[in-house]
């Protein structure tokens, strides 16, 4: 199977998907008048609901939507095999994704801007806004131990990297000093700062910067990962894991504007170059899947079956939970008109399945073969050497030297993994601080509330393989894409309009996500934990080490288990009730 | 001279995705953070309206036709009820 015919198949999905079946159901069901005024028009505190252009606001959605999700979730699940990894981008966002973001968004309009926790308060149940808050919280926890791994214990222990990564955050502070402080002109800035950017990663590159991070990794012949500090953590892997925590730390504490948002500026521009000169690599190069097989296994060794695994393993570049949260709290509090709600909602969604596919391929093209993808290592790192074959097929690596592209990519992924963490680093302080700060008034302190949020990320980073992490982080993200689908449901049946496009989805996405936290219970508590020992010994950890990471992974898919239950009773609830309103509002007719 | 126009307004439209992709965040941030100053100099200086006296109405009447325009704004962004997952619109999937 060759790349050009996936990215048509995924061309065409696009247009079949949101040019057939999105604006059917947009003007069949939802009907959008731009007669009606949106929240935005009709509040415009210029606070939270300012109107925006719809181009503007379908980038600013897919900025808000794209991250490491499409990435790094279809790169692992190509263990099951291209086809049901493909299978899952493609039909997933057809018939789910794109129903969840356009819905979320629809919901926020119709509903002057309420936000999702006060939309489950009042058409699931009054505690239905606590199990959000409990899956959001369990969701971003798992998102800093899956995206802290990749980094700290994946990225930034290849020598030719650290270096890139910093100076890309001083170039950040930079532009942000230009822009806010020097009052420079934003084209000026944008093009120095990334012309600055790339000169640090390419510094980074250089065999006097990896020498000496190779000599502080203490990685020598006689020890290629360097020595180990405690439990299965190498000395390069705590300075990865420190360094990340640290960054973190910053861009949590620190004025938006001076850290979080210049940084987030120069690393878009990171990131889009990356894409544009891998598609153009891509378009060139047009390579096969050599003897990737289609298919492998239905069970993968520390994955799991392929239903339900695969279905909460590819998350944002399917369908995900963050989404709606995006869509209903920011999105929906800016459409000018009800009829931009399919092409920014909608559209985003489907440009982000592109995205997931361009991802996809570095795993399943870039090596050609499925030996070479095996042995290209951790999930980031078949990315960043995936791109970087894209990238060399015009000769990156020619022009700025070799491992250039490597470097590039890895940077790429780090920069996209921290300018999400510290944002939820920030988000974790503000929540505990509200929901614990009148018990704990110590958590009103920023400085603690993020030092407590980072001592857990190393926790995680430290004791639990990324595998769990990762499908454990996919299955809460999929029980808030599912109670989102839920609301909108519910929305829809109070409305009267035909509800069957989003009830199916969300019976599907519910059952499969239970199905999956089920199946990561029982593995932790039932094969796992008995066989400790023996796992320690094949995957090079301690006995404790397993113990704990599964004692871990247990506990958190117990208590999602739990709440989503307790979802399922009010959901159920909900829609008894909800019909029965519908029919005591129908005339009765006269006998 | 159609085609000319179609890809024109193409050009535009990918601007616009771009602008908003990156810069419009900023701006957006820096307009609420102007926003959330004047709504709170509003608060000090006309809480009366909302049921807090602060400042004796004489002095805050003479800049009243100032304020009355984002009056409307202002009381929505003030008594409207917030939730954490008002929190969410940042890009973290």
């Amino acid at each position: 199977m060759n790349a050009m015919v996936i990215l048509l198949i995924g061309v065409a999905a696009i247009g079949v998907g949101y040019f057939v079946y999105a604006r059917s159901i947009s003007q069949r069901v939802i009907q959008p008048d731009d007669r009606k005024a949106t929240p935005a028009k009709m509040y415009m505190d210029g606070v939270d609901f300012i109107p925006a252009n719809r181009n503007v606001l379908f980038g600013y959605q897919f900025k808000s939507i794209a991250a490491l999700g499409p990435i790094l979730g279809p790169i692992v699940a190509v263990q099951w095999g291209w086809l049901p990894a493909l299978i899952w981008i493609v039909f997933g966002t057809f018939f789910i994704g794109w129903v969840q973001d356009y819905g979320s968004i629809v919901l926020g309009v119709r509903e002057q801007g309420q936000s999702f926790g006060a939309l489950s308060y009042r058409l699931i149940s009054p505690r239905s806004r606590n199990i959000l808050i409990t899956f959001i919280y369990f969701y971003l926890l798992l998102i800093m131990g899956a995206f802290g791994y990749q980094v700290g214990f994946g990225l930034l222990i290849n020598p030719a990297v650290p270096l890139g990564v910093l100076l890309v955050i001083l170039v950040g502070l930079i532009a942000g000093q230009m822009t806010y402080k020097w009052k420079v002109d934003i084209l000026v800035t944008s093009v120095v700062t990334v012309l600055l950017a790339f000169v640090g990663i390419w510094l980074g590159t250089q065999a006097g910067v990896k020498e000496f991070f190779t000599g502080l990794f203490g990685i020598t012949k006689d020890l290629p990962t360097g020595p180990t500090i405690f439990l299965s953590v190498t000395l390069a892997k705590l300075i990865g894991s420190l360094l990340v925590v640290a960054i973190c730390y910053f861009g949590a504490i620190l004025p938006i504007w001076r850290w979080a948002q210049p940084i987030n500026y120069v690393s878009f521009w990171i990131v889009t170059l990356g894409i544009l000169g891998g598609l153009v690599g891509l378009l060139i190069w047009r390579p096969g899947m050599g003897d990737f097989p289609a298919f492998t296994t239905f069970s993968v060794t520390g994955l799991g079956p392929l239903w339900p695994i695969l279905f909460v393993t590819i998350a944002c570049g399917a369908i995900s939970g963050w989404h709606s949260l995006v869509s209903s709290s920011g999105t929906a509090r800016q459409l000018e008109k009800e009829s931009d709600a399919l092409y920014v909602g909608g559209g985003a969604m489907f440009f982000e399945m592109f995205f997931a596919i361009m991802a996809f391929l570095t795993a399943t093209v870039a090596f050609g073969s499925f030996q070479g993808y095996k042995e290209a290592g951790a999930a980031a790192a078949v990315f960043s050497k995936g791109l970087s074959a894209f990238m060399n097929q015009w000769g990156l690596d020619t022009i700025l030297g070799q491992g250039f592209g490597v470097a590039y990519g890895s940077v790429f992924l780090t920069l996209m993994a921290l300018t999400i963490m510290y944002l939820v680093v920030r988000f974790m302080r503000v929540a505990s601080a509200e929901a614990l700060g009148d018990r704990l008034p110590a958590l009103r302190n920023p400085h603690v509330g993020t030092i407590i949020a980072l001592l857990f990320t190393l926790l995680l980073i430290w004791i639990v393989p990324f595998l769990q992490i990762w499908v454990v982080f996919g299955a809460a993200n999929q029980l808030m894409a599912s109670l989102a689908l839920l609301l909108v449901t519910l929305w829809l049946m109070s409305k009267g309009k035909n509800y069957q496009w989003t009830f199916w989805p969300f019976v599907f996405m519910f059952i499969t996500t239970i199905g999956a936290l089920a199946y990561k219970t029982y593995e932790a508590f039932f094969m796992n934990l008995p066989n400790a020992a023996a796992l320690a010994e094949k995957n090079k950890l301690t006995v404790g080490q397993v113990t704990a990471a599964n004692i871990i992974v247990g506990a958190v898919c117990l208590i999602l288990i739990v709440t989503a239950l307790m979802l399922a009773w009010d959901a159920v609830q909900a829609i008894l009730r909800h019909r029965g309103q519908k029919a005591s509002a129908a005339p009765v007719s006269a006998d | 001279m159609k085609w000319w126009l179609t890809l024109l307004h193409g050009a535009r439209a990918l601007l616009d995705i771009l602008y908003g992709a990156t810069i419009y965040e900023m701006v957006r941030d820096l307009k609420k953070e102007r926003s959330q100053r004047e709504h709170l100099f509003a608060l000090v200086v006309f809480g009366d309206l909302l049921g807090l006296p602060v400042l004796p109405p004489y002095y805050t009447l003479k800049i009243l036709p100032y304020i009355v325009p984002h009056l409307p704004g202002w009381r929505t962004s003030l008594l409207r009820e917030r939730d954490l997952t008002d929190l969410c619109d940042q890009e973290i999937t």
